[in-house]
C-alpha cells in the first residue's frame, strides 16, 4: 500500500525548512564579520519536491570566498557541486571580479564547468570554459553569485532596492530585475530566536529569490521555490558523504546489470 | 547485449519486408495516410535525392503549453531562443502530443507507435522490448553517433543507461531549476568538443517547466493574498475559457477535483499568481535552450544541423480551472512543434493547416536521416510540409491518456473524446469554439460527424498492435 504522503502547501520559509528538518542550527557569526571584508560562506543546496515526507534532499553545495582586491574592486572565488543521478557530479567553479558597487557588477570572470564521472574520472568531452574580456560598461549588471555578495552589504531599510540586468551563471542574461527589502521576521531554527531580514528578487526567467539575512548582515538562507542554499560549515563533508554513497550505490546497480 | 542483438535481428527482418507488406503492416498509417501521393510525402519518396542534415538535434521540454512562445503571440513571456526556432524554420499550431503524461508521450516521440503498443500507458514503464527507439534505429541504420543528456523516463526519469544512446548528461530527479542547467552546461561542453567530422544525433531532454507540479504542492494552499504585492500589476488575466463544464467525463471531473487549486480552494488571484509563474519557468527553460543554440553557433554547426523543438505534453494553465495534465483539453493536448534547418527548413512558416502528431517525429527524422522508419509508424514524416509548399493529406489523429482509458480523435473541424465507462463524450467544434466551451455531443445536430469521429476511432483501434497485458487493451480492441 503506498504510503500517504502529505502536501507541504506553502512557499519555503526558514521556519517550514525547519519543520521538514533541512536546517537544525546555524553557522554562529563571528562578531567582527563585515560583508564588505574577507569571508568565506559555504551553503548546502537543498530540494523539496513539495511533499513533507518524502522526496526532499540535499543536491550539493555552493562556496563563496570574497578577498578584498582594492576600495574600487573584489573577487569572488566560486565553487559549486550538484550530484547527478547515477552518481554523476557536475561541477563548476571560478573567479569574478566585482566592482565594488552596490550590484556587485562583474567586470572580469573565468568559469571552468566540468562533469566526473559515477568512477570518479573527469569527463573532458564536456568541460567548458566561461570566461570574459575586461569590462567596464557593466553598471546596472550583476550576477547570481554576486548577489549572494550583494544582498550581505544591503541597510536593512525598506529602501533598499536595487535594479539590474542578471547574468545567470555569467552566460544567461535575464533583464528587468529588482532586490528589495521585505522586514524582519523571528525564526526558532536554534535554541534562541534569530531574528532574519528578508530581501525579495523578482524578475524575468527566475521564480521569486528570497534572501534571508542575520542581524550581522550575513546571508543564511536562499528560497526559491523549490530549492534553498543554506548556510553550514558541514555542507562540502555531507556532499562527500553523499556522492561516495550514490558512487556505491550505482556500482552495486552496475554489478546486478552485468 | 543479447537482447539488444535479437532486437537489431528482429528489426533487420522487419526491414526486409517489401513496400506492400510494409503498407499492410503499418495499415494504421492507411487510415492516417489516406492517398498514394501522401505515401510518398510519408515515407520520403525523395529519399536519396535531398541533402542529409550532418547532425539532428532534438530539444524536449517538459509540460510545455503550446502558446508560450513570444514570437508566436504570447505577451506574458520573453523567449528569445525559440523564438529564433520559430522565425528560423517551421512551426505548427496544431501539433498534439500522442498522450498527453510525460512517459507514454516519450515513447511515442522516441518509436512513432501509439503509447499502449510500447506498453507505455502509464509513467516510469519501459518501451517494449521489439520496438525500436529513436536511437537504436539511428545508430543501427546510419553513421550518426547518438547521444542523450536529460530526462528520459522510460522507465527511469533519469538514467546513464540509454538504450540505443551514449548518455552524457543524466539529470537530476524532479528538480528542473537544478537539472537544466547543468545538463545544458554539459550539452554547452560537448558541442564544443566534438570532433566536427563525425555526425550526431543529439537529445537535449529538458525538465522545465515541469516544476510547475513543485509550485503547486508549495503553493496549495490559498494564501488570500498576493505574496509579493508588487506583482499584481504583472500577472496575466484568467483565460477566457476558464470557467469548467459541469456535464464533463467523469475522469475530468475527479481529477480537477484532486488537483490544487480545488483542494486549496484557491481565488482568481492566485490562479492568476499560478499563471505567472509558469511564464516564468518557460523563460528559464528558453535561456537554457539558448545556451544550446549559441554552442551550435559557436561551433559551426548551425548550417549543417536540423533541430527539432517539442515537448512531451502541454500544461492546463488555468483553462477549464485544469493544471497540469492528462487531459484533452487543447491546453493540456498541445505541444509546441518547430523545425529549423537554415536554408532547407522554410523560414518563419507557422502552419495552421496540418494536424501533427509527436508520432511524427520518429518517421520525420528517419526520412531527413535517409533511411526507413522502423515497421509499423503511427505518424509520417512532415518533411513535404517542412520544406516546400507540400500539402499532407491527413484526415486525422489520434491521442491517447489515463491508463489507456481515455482516447481523443482530431479531424480539421472537430475533436472527439471518450473514455472508458463514462458514459460522457465531447465533441468540440475546434473552428467556431476553439477553447472548447460547447460539448456538442449530445446535440442531435451533430449525430451525424459524432457517428463519423467514433468510427474513425474504431477504425484506428482495430489496426494498433496492443499487448494484451496493457489494462483495457480489449476495450479498444474492435473487428472492423
Amino acid at each position: 500500500m503506498a504510503k500517504q504522503r502529505t502536501i507541504v502547501g506553502s512557499p519555503l520559509t526558514p521556519m517550514l525548512l525547519k519543520e521538514l528538518r533541512a536546517v537544525d542550527s546555524f553557522p554562529l557569526t563571528p562578531e567582527d564579520f563585515k560583508p564588505t571584508e574577507e569571508w568565506v560562506n559555504t551553503y548546502r543546496i537543498w530540494t523539496c519536491h513539495g511533499y513533507r515526507e518524502s522526496g526532499n534532499k540535499n543536491v550539493g553545495f555552493l562556496r563563496i570566498e570574497r578577498v578584498r582586491d582594492s576600495d574600487e574592486a573584489f573577487t569572488l572565488k566560486m565553487h559549486e557541486e550538484v550530484l547527478q543521478t547515477d552518481a554523476m557530479v557536475g561541477l563548476i567553479d571560478g573567479t569574478i571580479t566585482c566592482r565594488n558597487n552596490p550590484q556587485a557588477s562583474p567586470t572580469r570572470w573565468n568559469l571552468s564547468s566540468r562533469f566526473i564521472s559515477a568512477d570518479g574520472e573527469h569527463i573532458s568531452e564536456l568541460h567548458s570554459n566561461n570566461n570574459s574580456a575586461p569590462s567596464e560598461n557593466v553598471e546596472g549588471i550583476t550576477g547570481d553569485w554576486c548577489l549572494f555578495e550583494a544582498v550581505q552589504r544591503l541597510a536593512f531599510d525598506k529602501q533598499s532596492t536595487l535594479s539590474f540586468d542578471l547574468l545567470e551563471g555569467m552566460s544567461l542574461l535575464k533583464a528587468k530585475h529588482r532586490l528589495s527589502y521585505r522586514g524582519v521576521h523571528s525564526a526558532s531554527i536554534t535554541a534562541t530566536d534569530t531574528a532574519l531580514h528578508c530581501f525579495v528578487q523578482l524578475g524575468r526567467g527566475i521564480l521569486p529569490h528570497e534572501y534571508w539575512l542575520d542581524a550581522r548582515h550575513r546571508l543564511m538562507i536562499v528560497t526559491s521555490m523549490n530549492k534553498a542554499y543554506i548556510l553550514d560549515e558541514q555542507a562540502e563533508k555531507i556532499f562527500a558523504q553523499d556522492v561516495e554513497r550514490a558512487r556505491k550505490s550505482y556500482r552495486n546497480k552496475a554489478s546486478r546489470r552485468k | 547485449m543479447e537482447v539488444m542483438d535479437k532486437n537489431i535481428k528482429e528489426w533487420r527482418s522487419s526491414r526486409e519486408i517489401n513496400r506492400r507488406e510494409f503498407i499492410k503492416l503499418g495499415s494504421s498509417a492507411v487510415a492516417l495516410l489516406a492517398s498514394a501521393p501522401l505515401m510518398r510525402n510519408a515515407f520520403g519518396g525523395r529519399r536519396g535525392r535531398t541533402p542529409k542534415p550532418k547532425n539532428i538535434v532534438l530539444i524536449i521540454t517538459d509540460q510545455q503549453h503550446i502558446d508560450t512562445i513570444a514570437a508566436g503571440g504570447c505577451r506574458h513571456v520573453r523567449t528569445p531562443a525559440l523564438d529564433r526556432l520559430k522565425t528560423s524554420g517551421v512551426s505548427f499550431t496544431q501539433s498534439y502530443s500522442a498522450n498527453p503524461l510525460c512517459s507514454p508521450a516519450r515513447s511515442a516521440v522516441f518509436t512513432g507507435r501509439t503509447s499502449s503498443e510500447c506498453a507505455v500507458h502509464i509513467n516510469g514503464r519501459p518501451i517494449r522490448s521489439d520496438i525500436p527507439n529513436l536511437g537504436q534505429w539511428l545508430s543501427e541504420q546510419t553513421d550518426y553517433e547518438t547521444f542523450y543528456a536529460g530526462k528520459w523516463h522510460l522507465p527511469g526519469t533519469y538514467m546513464s543507461h540509454i538504450p540505443g544512446f551514449k548518455v552524457i548528461n543524466t539529470g537530476i530527479g524532479g528538480f528542473g531549476y537544478l537539472c537544466d542547467t547543468v545538463m545544458s552546461r554539459a550539452c554547452e561542453g560537448f558541442l564544443r568538443n566534438r570532433n566536427r567530422t563525425k555526425p550526431f544525433f543529439l537529445v537535449a531532454s529538458f525538465m522545465q517547466p515541469h516544476d510547475i507540479c513543485e509550485w503547486l504542492r508549495l503553493n496549495m494552499d490559498n494564501p488570500g493574498q498576493l505574496r509579493y504585492p508588487e506583482l499584481a500589476s504583472e500577472l496575466p488575466e484568467l483565460p477566457g475559457n476558464f470557467e469548467y463544464d459541469e456535464n464533463e467525463p467523469d475522469t475530468i471531473r475527479r481529477m480537477r477535483r484532486g488537483n490544487e487549486p480545488f483542494k486549496g480552494k484557491w481565488d482568481k488571484e492566485h490562479w492568476r499568481y499560478y499563471r505567472w509563474s509558469y511564464y516564468r519557468n518557460i523563460e528559464y527553460v528558453d535561456a537554457e535552450i539558448g545556451r544550446v543554440l549559441q554552442a551550435l553557433d559557436e561551433h559551426g554547426h548551425v548550417n549543417d544541423t536540423l533541430i527539432v523543438m517539442t515537448a512531451d505534453h502541454g500544461e492546463g494553465m488555468g483553462h477549464h480551472q485544469m493544471v497540469r495534465k492528462s487531459s484533452f483539453y487543447n491546453e493540456a493536448a498541445r505541444v509546441p512543434l518547430l523545425f529549423s534547418w537554415p536554408g532547407h527548413v522554410a523560414e518563419n512558416k507557422t502552419d495552421t493547416v496540418h494536424l501533427a502528431s509527436g508520432l511524427d517525429i520518429t518517421p520525420t527524422l528517419c526520412d531527413y536521416a535517409g533511411i526507413q522508419p522502423p515497421a509499423h509508424m503511427r505518424g509520417v514524416s512532415l518533411r513535404a510540409i517542412l520544406e516546400a509548399n507540400g500539402t499532407l493529406s491527413r484526415d486525422f489523429i489520434v491521442s491517447e491518456v489515463s491508463t489507456n482509458t481515455g482516447r481523443m480523435l482530431r479531424t480539421a473541424n472537430y475533436k472527439y473524446i471518450t473514455y472508458k465507462d463514462n458514459l460522457v463524450e465531447q465533441l468540440f467544434d475546434m473552428t467556431n469554439d476553439p477553447g472548447e466551451t460547447w460539448n456538442l455531443a449530445a446535440s442531435s445536430r451533430y449525430a451525424s460527424p459524432l457517428a463519423e469521429h467514433r468510427k474513425l476511432l474504431k477504425e484506428w483501434e482495430a489496426r494498433l498492435d496492443v499487448p494484451s497485458s496493457i489494462p483495457n487493451a480489449e476495450v479498444w480492441r474492435h473487428k472492423i
